[in-house]
């Protein structure tokens, strides 16, 4: 079986932050309009 | 307001089941023979790929039905599925070129779905500056529109490439016609991804509906 462990881990990482990131980022963005 | 609260609580939902995904793919799903641990990349790409087309077709549908009745509340809408899927069509671009580098031995090739995929992402990247760049509600919505529906008759040919020009990208193994070419497992852990996907979807896209309607709101006050 190859040994690729690190691009799966890699890939998991990337997305995870994506959707976090986004989902920070939509929270910030309620927070800055509801101030507004 | 209550619609933002209900979009938060269906994203903190979803990310709580992603975390789900991530353990169940990790620890209870069979690792695949030939292409050992880097196949698990299949149950975060492929679901967000579906997303990423999905939400081009709503924007397109619901462009077409706002040039009908010009109701505001469809070109919100297309507006929220648009920048959400240009999040999952990002996750696809970045995911599949790091579970094809191990696969394929290199991280891109001008192969039609990986070529035309990258378009999806530039129509998307395209329709949000578009968005941005014209300051009239009525023409911004209008000239969007047209694009998104240009954006949804991309999708079938998304589809469709790998039968079209078959080159390295495989072939769909479940949204195909006949069964699913998966075991059980691996099928259910699939399914858990799509639902979890699909709960992002809909959490991202109250959330960013609930912002365009809020700032609507305090535009027509000012």
């Amino acid at each position: 079986m190859p040994e690729n462990g690190g691009y799966m881990i890699a890939a998991y990482v990337v997305v995870g932050a994506i959707l976090i990131g986004y989902s920070l980022s939509l929270y910030l963005r309620a927070r800055r309009s509801l101030r507004a | 307001m209550r619609m933002l609260q209900v979009g938060r609580w269906i994203t903190a939902v979803g990310l709580v089941l992603l975390a789900g995904v991530y353990v169940r793919a990790l620890a209870y799903t069979p690792v695949e023979a030939s292409q050992g641990l880097a196949q698990k990349i299949f149950y975060l790409h492929v679901p967000a790929a579906i997303w990423a087309e999905t939400a081009m077709v709503l924007v397109g549908l619901a462009s077409v039905f706002y040039l009908f009745t010009k109701d505001q509340r469809l070109d919100r809408f297309a507006a929220a599925s648009a920048e959400v899927g240009t999040i999952f069509c990002a996750i696809v671009l970045t995911s599949g070129p790091i579970w094809g580098k191990p696969i394929w031995g290199t991280w891109w090739t001008w192969d039609a779905r990986l070529t035309s995929t990258l378009f999806l992402f530039l129509l998307y990247a395209g329709y949000l500056l578009l968005r941005s760049a014209v300051t009239d509600p009525g023409a911004r919505a209008r000239f969007s529109a047209v694009l998104g529906i240009c954006g949804m008759c991309e999708v079938p040919f998304i589809h469709l490439s790998v039968y079209m020009f078959p080159t390295l990208h495989p072939m769909p193994i479940v949204l195909q016609p006949g069964r699913p070419k998966l075991p059980g497992s691996m099928l259910a852990t699939w399914l858990f991804s799509l639902g979890v996907f699909t709960l992002l979807y809909v959490g991202f896209v109250v959330q960013r509906y609930a912002l365009s309607y809020q700032r609507e709101q305090r535009e027509s006050h000012a």
